[in-house]
């Protein structure tokens, strides 16, 4: 268990995993309180990591529970094994049938039997979704929810007993309370507005593209064969093509690939033809790709020229200016993809 | 310490970010386990359970930089040796001084405004009472140390409670002229008195004097301070009062729309709550009886294999066309937005402007931002804005072209005030939309009793349409969605 938010820190670091304390604060806040945390973020900035990374440091498990449209209760929290149920039905028809035989009429079988339907609506007759596995868990369990915003408002709702109290209502059995409350991670990518309810249940977390230095921390710890002018030319270049208006600016996850692809190419240093051929690892849309080799000779020339410090100082404060007003949008439109 | 969190999150409220009790309550526990010692940490661990929109958080740091930030300059410092006049007068590790310098600042805030800037005098009463000077006060208690907290808080309190008889108030400094003095010393004097009288130890007082001695001098630097910090805070306040933007820039607010996406949303989940009659075979839903015993007639009617199956939910299609020439130019913006939500929300919606002509926009919506769509919109470049508004040849377009977006499934939403300038109204394409939807909903800016003014189509249109509606503003629009759906699921039925 985490006791201080710099021990938070340095087990996630343990775990491959750079953070700021920001986040660091978060998560152990949200163990400390028991209380679920909503992490919102463009794609690809560790968000889903996050999560798999405090199960690992924590020796947890992680149950995931991916969302999707139309993911409904019975795919969630649990489902009732009706096909089991019935074989049951039928192999005990026999036994039940001699149950019976001393019935002398039908209200008095009715009776009886209602004194033992309990034992066709138990738990053994019912499948355990992601929710209710994390509830029912004997030890403790990080609980990801992933992409939440893709399933459907009312699956929201289906949440709310299990975020606020950790219990389970089941109308058959009865409540089943978490004997260790979980840590709940939901992860969403603000593609549209979450309800009020749930997200008055969780901490909320936003996270945003790292700083320089931390993105090289990264790369050096993911990708540690890219030679270190290498990545902080990659990584500068990176921050000037989020700062352009992009479809899909490259997050995280692109840079490391890109990492990845240029240690296979042996790459020496940046030039033209060379992020060209691979500018397909970071953009994700035809339009973005054109977009940038149109300007890759400029962009380039601030990645590269060390020299013109104040040109490129300049500009790059312009640049980051318009990169956190980009971020900043990101943020405010909800549209859909 | 629950106080200045209580003020801060009046303060959030103020400025729109909506916090509940239960997470002002979540938020004073963070602070207990995160402890204070750490600006930063305070900062996220109030931003996690406060602030849960990505929108606002800039807005939070903002508040929460001007809210904390009056002894900066004395912050981090290790407190100042007593009686060294100096801006560590505040931050201290005893909590029982920091009352007293607020109450201080107090006596001498008056004179100072007056002499500043008369204008802010009168809000001061009224307005200031969410930032009141006690904030002064604030930063010291957030410093404080958790075992420390029982000692100091208490004196904050009793010092409080005797404060008004004790000092002279700021309303009656204020009808005074320019040229009263105050006799500053007289007032600690008083105060002191009323500490003695509240029998604080005696220690404590004399510290207390002797560091007061010293920060005395430094009032003015402090006041201004404190000053400037508490007209930042109150400035948004008074831009949000100011009278409305020019119409022109077509710019809304986040709150604008919020309440237009909420509303939307509303619409949207009644139409996709409704569920058709037909079933489908699925394989999660009920059991369904017949079927199960159907298909299981081949095991001697013993039900291996239950079928089950769901209600299959009819999402709604949307087909929206909006009229944006100058005759509704007023409510186009609105309408512009209710399209551009329309399609934001909705995954099946398709949208068109015109005027004369007719074009489609949905794929303009697609790529750009709202303000982005509406200046294209208005600015010519997609159709041209300047003609007169016909109806009737928009719709021979619509029919002509775009015949396909309407289907059985689509409901039609035509967004206009009707007024066709004596063009034909080509009514009967609008009765043949009608029978291909499955509804034909008018919003109209003009309320009904206008419409037999001048030429406006309306009385011809509106017999053909399913549902008019008189929409100018959000709230008409919140109604309008709901008596719209209710009623026409209710139809259905």
């Amino acid at each position: 268990m985490f006791e201080t938010i710099d021990q938070v820190v340095t087990l996630l670091r343990q775990q491959r995993y750079i953070c700021d304390r920001k986040l660091a604060t978060v998560i152990f806040l949200a163990l400390k309180m028991n209380k679920p945390v909503l992490i919102e973020g463009p794609a690809g900035v560790g968000k889903t990591e996050l999560a798999k990374t405090v199960a690992r440091a924590l020796d947890r498990s992680l149950i995931r529970l991916q969302c999707y449209e139309g993911l409904d209760e019975a795919r969630a929290l649990y489902e009732w094994e009706y096909g089991k149920q019935l074989l049951y039905t039928q192999i005990l028809r026999e036994k039940i049938g001699s149950l019976f035989a001393e019935m002398e009429d039908l209200r008095a079988a009715v009776e009886y039997l209602r004194q033992h339907e309990d034992v066709f609506f138990s738990e053994h007759f019912m499948v355990r979704r992601p929710i209710l596995q994390a509830i029912a868990s004997p030890e403790p369990v990080v609980l990801l929810i992933d992409e939440i915003d893709r399933a459907e408002e009312q699956f929201e709702a289906f949440l709310l007993e299990v975020l606020s109290d950790f219990q389970v209502t089941v109308p058959e059995i009865g409540t089943i309370v978490a004997r260790h409350p979980p840590l709940v991670c939901i992860t969403g990518n603000s593609t549209r507005e979450l309800s009020d309810a749930l997200k008055r249940r969780c901490l909320h977390l936003a996270i945003g593209y790292p700083d320089e230095e931390r993105e090289l921390e990264i790369i050096r710890l993911k990708v540690p064969e890219l030679r270190e002018s290498l990545a902080r030319q990659m990584v500068s270049l990176i921050r000037r093509i989020r700062a352009m208006d992009l479809r899909k600016a490259p997050s995280i996850s692109e840079t490391l690939d890109w990492a990845q692809a240029l240690v296979l190419l042996n790459a020496e240093q940046l030039n033209r033809e060379l992020v060209e051929e691979t500018l397909q690892l970071i953009l994700k849309y035809d339009r973005d790709v054109q977009q940038v080799s149109a300007q890759l000779p400029m962009l380039l020339e601030g990645a590269n020229g060390a020299a013109r410090l104040t040109f490129d100082n300049m500009d790059l404060r312009e640049q980051q200016e318009r990169y956190r007003i980009n971020e900043r949008a990101y943020f405010s439109s909800r549209r859909e993809e | 310490m629950d106080v200045p969190i209580t003020r801060f999150v009046a303060l959030l409220k103020r400025h729109g970010i909506a916090v509940s009790p239960a997470e002002a309550i979540d938020a004073l526990q963070a602070l207990d386990l995160a402890g204070l010692d750490d600006r930063e940490t305070v900062r996220v661990a109030l931003r996690s359970t406060l602030v849960k929109q990505c929108q606002a958080i800039a807005e939070f740091d903002r508040l929460f930089d001007l809210f904390f930030s009056l002894p900066a300059s004395g912050n981090g410092a290790s407190p100042a040796a007593p009686g060294t006049a100096s801006v560590a007068l505040l931050p201290d590790e005893s909590g029982a001084e920091a009352p007293t310098a607020a109450e201080g600042a107090r006596a001498e805030l008056a004179p100072v405004e007056m002499d500043t800037d008369r204008s802010t005098r009168a809000p001061v009463t009224p307005e200031y009472e969410g930032v009141d000077l006690s904030l002064f006060g604030q930063h010291l208690l957030l410093q404080q140390r958790k075992d420390s907290s029982e000692t100091g808080y208490k004196p904050t309190f009793h010092v409080n409670a005797r404060q008004n008889p004790g000092m002279p108030g700021g309303g009656e400094l204020s009808l005074g002229d320019p040229g009263d003095e105050i006799d500053l010393g007289g007032a600690v004097a008083a105060l002191l008195a009323d500490l003695r009288a509240l029998e604080v130890d005696e220690d404590l007082l004399e510290q207390l004097e002797a560091r007061l001695a010293g920060g005395l001098s430094q009032l003015p630097e402090l006041l201004r301070r404190y000053r400037a910090r508490d007209a930042a805070l109150q400035r948004p306040r008074d831009a949000g009062a100011a009278p409305p933007r020019p119409r022109r820039s077509y710019r809304f607010n986040d709150h604008e729309r919020r309440q237009m996406d909420e509303i939307i949303r509303r619409l949207g989940r009644q139409m996709r709550g409704a569920l058709s009659y037909r079933r489908t075979a699925n394989r999660r839903g009920r059991i369904n009886v017949s079927r199960t015993i159907r298909s299981n007639l081949k095991y001697d009617g013993v039900p291996f294999f239950p079928v089950l199956s769901t209600q299959r939910e009819e999402r709604p299609r949307l087909t929206v066309i909006c009229d944006v020439s100058l005759s509704v130019r007023t409510t186009a913006r609105f309408m512009l937005h209710l399209v551009y939500s329309l399609q934001s929300l909705f995954s099946r919606v398709r949208s068109f402007v015109f005027v004369s002509d007719l074009a489609e926009i949905s794929a303009e919506i697609e790529r750009s931002s709202l303000e982005e769509t509406i200046d294209r919109v208005f600015s010519g470049e997609i159709i041209n804005t300047e003609e007169n508004s016909n109806y009737g040849r928009a719709l021979e377009i619509f029919y002509e072209r775009y015949r396909s977006a309407a289907t059985s499934r689509t409901t039609l939403i035509i967004l206009g005030d009707g007024r066709g300038n004596r063009n034909p109204p080509n009514a009967w394409i609008l009765e043949e939309l009608r029978r291909r939807c499955k509804q034909v909903i008018w919003l109209t800016p003009e309320s009904r009793g206008s419409w037999s003014l001048g030429a406006s189509d309306m009385p011809t249109y509106a017999p053909i349409c399913h549902k008019v509606e008189v929409v100018r503003n959000l709230d008409q629009l919140g109604r309008v969605a709901e008596n719209l759906v209710r009623s026409s699921f209710a139809n259905r039925r």
